[in-house]
């Protein structure tokens, strides 16, 4: 028996999505005219601005991330995921829209950047200070390079996501090995460029939100953060697709446990990146770079601090160690929607304090407002295009030679 | 002088993993207890199959890391400010933040110590001695034998024993008896 036989054969293409799609792009739209409102009629325009910026970088962040993800599971030919493959390939299709979503950043970006021609912020940056930021502009900082670079970016990007994503529905109609060996060459040679176009995003969204200050180890904190999120959202939709036609139906407690498992190790990666990161900075206690963390560790963002170290790491690590828990997708989703939220709670940590220095977080209608509405714009558009480029396919690679053996997985 | 009671064991082989793993759930619903599985690697289905409770292992690994973190903690904190303090830089004596690696490293050593003696306790290893090591056909569980081991009650008749391991697919089946240290 050929190992596509085995498959389901009562699986048929994805067509549920409009009563989901629809009030996704409704809220998406709604979400980003709220945010750009506020940034061209009120005085609020820095919260619009930085709470623009949060959105989009956690929402782009998550879906490179799951390029990331397929490639590095072509990479290691692992089988037992084939099952939930599709789902990731889904999110990586949301790339392009980050294209059309990434203009608001460009508009708002004198509010964000002061590095950016025209800045209001350039003012508070005066001395010889000012001479270190011309400095840096000469080589890097300027917008002709930060358009080149942001080219490559979305280029490199496209290119994995569409490249993996279109091999693997060929796939679902022609089978044969070939398309998957064609896939794991692909992974691995593209992996490099995905690590280092997200290294040096995460430099020129965020970390240049302080344009004095550098860590060469930021990149990899934003991708942590990315990654661990990707997998808690990979958890969710494989806990909510158990309808008709959907995958969930064949995904077994197995994959949840490994899910969970890789949650696990990622809430552990995310701790040691971020810890590495503050201790290097700590220990060497130099004037370029102590004060991007003395503004956070004491003060008024002190609480926050705290809060990002119990609620980010000793929480979620000791929830996730019980073996109970990973075996049950709907309180592993629970988990995974709470680490969803302690993500963005980490980028606002990032980000907010360049806005609003040591007056802490911002608690004033307008602020609390605009990141809503700005997080639920840019997620509202991300999650109505993935429906979008689900509908119509299969929600797993359902003539991929190995996938009978992905829905047989048992622990090792 | 008081008699030896000698232990003993029913030994049957099968040809592959899955026919272990099935017999082996068919035996245990017979009512059989104290059964093993050997084999040359990692079983599939194995412990399930045997019905065996959740390891150990992990509580004590945890019970391990948690002692490395406090020894770490502990070890530094007394070092560093009572018993040759030292002045870094200028940082104050208790500085966590840069007690943090050693702090981790004791208890990931601490736990994997947990793990490896545990793991030896639990199984009672080493063992230098066990009548099954007499048995020349047993020596395939280390290449390519999959091997079930069923105790029985000394002194009685194991050809009942024998007959349902054989109609469940054994390949060969020994009695093995003897003292087990």
């Amino acid at each position: 028996m050929t190992p596509a036989a085995e498959a389901p054969a009562h699986l048929e293409r994805y067509t549920g999505t409009p009563k989901l799609m629809i009030p996704a792009f409704g809220a998406g739209a709604l979400g980003i005219l709220a945010t750009l409102a506020i940034f061209f009629l009120t005085d609020a325009k820095g919260a619009a601005a930085h709470s623009y910026l949060l959105a989009f970088a956690y929402w782009v962040g998550i879906s490179v991330a799951f390029t990331i993800m397929v490639a590095i599971f072509h990479t290691a030919k692992a089988k037992w995921l084939i099952v939930l493959r599709r789902t990731m390939e889904t999110g990586a299709s949301v790339i392009p829209i980050f294209l059309l979503l990434i203009i608001p950043v460009i508009l708002m970006a004198g509010y964000l950047y002061p590095w950016w021609p025209g800045s209001p912020l350039r003012a508070g940056i005066t001395g010889l200070e000012s001479e270190h930021l011309a400095h840096k502009e000469h080589g890097y900082l300027n917008w002709p390079f930060t358009l080149f670079r942001h080219v490559i970016y979305f280029s490199v990007w496209i290119f994995a996501a569409w490249k993996l994503r279109g091999l693997s529905l060929k796939q679902d109609t022609e089978g044969g090995l070939d398309l998957t060996v064609r896939m794991r060459r692909f992974a691995p040679g593209i992996l490099p460029f995905l690590a280092l176009t997200i290294t040096f995003a995460s430099f020129d969204w965020l970390m240049s939100l302080t344009p004095l200050w550098q860590s060469t180890m930021f990149g990899v904190y934003y991708f942590a953060g990315s990654f661990l999120s990707a997998f808690c959202v990979l958890t969710i939709v494989t806990t909510m697709a158990r309808g008709k036609d959907l995958y969930g139906n064949v995904v077994t407690t197995a994959h949840f446990h490994n899910l969970g498992k890789l949650m696990l190790a990622f809430t552990a990666f995310w701790a040691y990146i971020a810890f590495s990161q503050f201790m290097l900075v700590w220990i060497a206690n130099i004037p370029e770079e102590a004060p991007w963390y003395g503004l956070r560790i004491f003060g008024a963002w002190k609480p926050m601090s705290i809060a990002l170290f119990f609620g980010h790491f000793v929480l979620p690590f000791f929830v996730l160690l019980s073996r109970n828990l990973k075996l049950q997708p709907r309180r592993l989703s629970v988990v995974a929607v709470y680490l969803l939220v302690i993500h963005a709670v980490d980028m606002y940590w990032l980000i907010w304090p360049a806005l609003t220095g040591n007056k802490g977080p911002s608690f004033d209608p307008l602020s609390l407002i605009s990141l809503v509405a700005a997080f639920v714009g840019v997620g509202g558009i991300a999650v109505g295009f993935a429906l979008k480029n689900a509908r119509g396919n299969y929600t797993m690679p359902v003539k991929d030679p190995y996938i009978a053996e992905s829905l047989r997985y048992v622990q090792p | 002088m008081e008699a030896t009671v000698l232990d003993s064991w029913v030994l049957a082989e099968f040809e592959t993993p899955d026919v272990l793993v099935d017999a082996t759930r068919q035996m245990r619903e017979k009512g059989f207890q104290g059964m093993d599985t050997y084999s040359p690697y990692p079983l599939h289905g194995g412990s399930e199959a045997l019905g065996l409770p959740p390891s150990k292992v992990p509580f004590i690994a945890l019970c391990g890391g948690l002692t490395g973190l406090t020894t770490a903690l502990a070890m530094q904190t007394w070092m560093n400010t009572y018993d040759y303090p030292l002045n870094i830089g200028g940082r104050p004596l208790l500085s966590l933040p840069a007690w943090v690696p050693i702090t981790f490293e004791l208890s990931v050593l601490f736990a994997a110590f947990g793990i490896f003696f545990g793991l030896l306790g639990l199984s009672r290893l080493p063992q230098p001695y066990h009548p099954v090591f007499e048995s020349e056909a047993f020596r395939t569980a280390s290449t390519h034998g999959y091997w079930l081991s069923v105790p029985h009650a000394t002194g009685q008749d194991a050809a009942a024993v024998i007959d349902q391991l054989k109609a469940l697919g054994a390949t060969q089946v020994t009695v093995v008896t003897g003292e087990k240290e």
